[in-house]
């Protein structure tokens, strides 16, 4: 059978149901995943002291340092899962572009991890007591920059496919990746709180998702070809 | 010229001929560099003798910056023809590339104390290069975290590759954010605005610092020859035993 244009968006759709599937059937990691994030955000307070004043400086960046520190366990499991039973091996030889799948693979990471982290971040702004006037933006700014971080994580993901102790060297590969989401990322936010136009660096930060849209998939394919190869 | 080239013993017979030129030509340019940085350049009108740290900081900066953008086309020579002498050669770029990173690092952070008042500031010049230093690092570990030494090549040739994006960051950071450091002032369209006293020890330290690198890389690349050989033979000696 030709696979045609229509075919690839029904197996991307069809891959995104399977990781919801997958990822529902396993909804404790998920909670994990949001507690590792309020405990980090816990440690910050109670390093810094009870002051609010010195609070309201770092908040911003701190629940952005949280989002990254949160999820950075878990990003080795975007694929290390389906390369280890053999799935991947599988899905390269039906001749479905592997693009296309570690793209869904990405934005169902993006689905079912990264947004149900930023929704919760209602809990988390009362916490750092940031004003909840600022939570739509914080929400806005989370997500878009959420996407890139997941697009990140997919290469990094692929980039440790096979290694030994992988889920130690992923942080040291794509933290330096993920610099410039936090830069823009913490920039619409502070901008927001001292009340000039965030929309700066939001389309900044939105172009940036929108490369790693388009290069992640390509990258980690070549990984994951170069990772069944060996 | 690259294929030429990539044979082992023919390798080993012009670099054992090009080796001691490297390293007399290397130690005079280095010397040589030193003695009109340290005594023979004026001092800056405004920094005074710590100007003369920058005949360190900036060849060293220039390198690893240079280094990268060599390892990362030895890592599409081994992406693209899989030749494993480009491998060889990548590994070997890495771990020098970081000491010159490290070097421009620490003796910027040197100047910066007299001169900012403190080692270190979040600077768009500063950062960017403490990520190519980071970079190196994620090649080193990720070439070096599989079993066998030559499955981790290719994941590390694309993190190279994606390196890449750091070195236009670095090279314009200075007129992208005006922060603290100064922007350069040597490659410029309109020509360079520093002092010809001033300029002459910059390159004949930058000069005699690719030489050494050079040098270095060639060694390291016999070094790692001889390995491979030591290998070949132990696993062929052990096979002549199982049968």
């Amino acid at each position: 059978m030709k696979l045609t244009h229509l075919s690839w968006t029904y197996m991307f759709i069809a891959h995104i149901k399977r990781d919801f599937l997958t990822n529902s059937r396993s909804l404790i990691d998920l909670i994990s995943i949001i507690g590792f994030m309020l405990l980090i955000i816990i440690l910050f307070p109670i390093g810094l002291g009870p002051d609010q004043e010195k609070m309201s400086i770092v908040s911003n960046a701190i629940i952005w340092i949280g989002l990254i520190l949160a999820i950075l366990p878990s990003l080795d499991k975007i694929l290390q899962k389906d390369f280890e039973n053999g799935w991947l091996d599988q899905i390269a030889t039906t001749g479905i572009p592997l693009e296309i799948v570690l793209l869904s693979k990405g934005i169902s990471y993006w689905l079912m991890v990264l947004i149900p982290l930023i929704l919760s971040s209602p809990l988390f702004v009362i916490l750092l007591s940031i004003e909840l006037k600022y939570l739509p933006w914080l929400i806005v700014s989370m997500s878009i920059g959420g996407l890139a971080i997941s697009l990140i994580g997919l290469i990094g993901s692929a980039l440790i496919l096979g290694a030994k102790r992988g889920n130690i060297l992923l942080p040291i590969l794509i933290i330096p990746l993920m610099i410039p989401i936090l830069i823009f990322g913490v920039g619409i936010n502070e901008a927001v709180k001292i009340g000039e136009s965030p929309f700066g660096n939001l389309f900044l930060l939105i172009a940036l998702a929108l490369i790693y849209l388009i290069i992640s998939p390509f990258i980690s394919a070549l990984l994951v070809r170069i990772a069944i190869g060996r | 010229m690259f294929d030429w080239l990539a044979n082992p013993n023919r390798f080993k017979r012009i670099t054992n001929k090009l080796e001691p030129f490297l390293i007399v030509i290397s130690i005079i340019l280095i010397a040589s560099g030193l003695y009109f940085g340290l005594f023979d350049s004026p001092k800056d009108y405004q920094q005074g003798d710590a100007v003369r740290i920058m005949y360190v900081h900036v060849p060293s900066a220039w390198l690893a910056s240079f280094l990268f953008l060599s390892l990362a086309v030895s890592c599409i020579f081994y992406l693209a023809w899989k030749h494993p002498f480009a491998d060889i050669i990548s590994n070997t770029i890495a771990p020098i590339g970081a000491v010159f990173s490290v070097l421009t690092l620490v003796t910027g952070s040197l100047w910066g104390k007299p001169m900012w008042g403190t080692w270190w500031v979040w600077d768009a010049r500063l950062t960017s290069m403490l990520v190519l230093f980071f970079f190196y690092l994620g090649y080193i570990i990720l070439s070096n975290a599989f079993e066998r030494k030559i499955d981790g090549s290719k994941s590390a040739s694309v993190l190279a590759l994606i390196g890449l994006i750091n070195l236009p960051i670095i090279k314009f950071s200075v007129d992208w954010w005006h922060t603290l450091h100064q922007p350069s002032s040597i490659l410029k369209f309109d020509g360079p605005s520093i002092d010809e006293q001033m300029l002459l020890p910059l390159i004949l330290m930058f000069f005699g610092f690719s030489i050494f690198s050079l040098y270095l890389i060639i060694v390291n690349v016999k070094t790692k020859l001889i390995q491979k050989k030591c290998e070949a033979l132990i696993l062929k000696s052990n096979l002549k035993e199982f049968l």
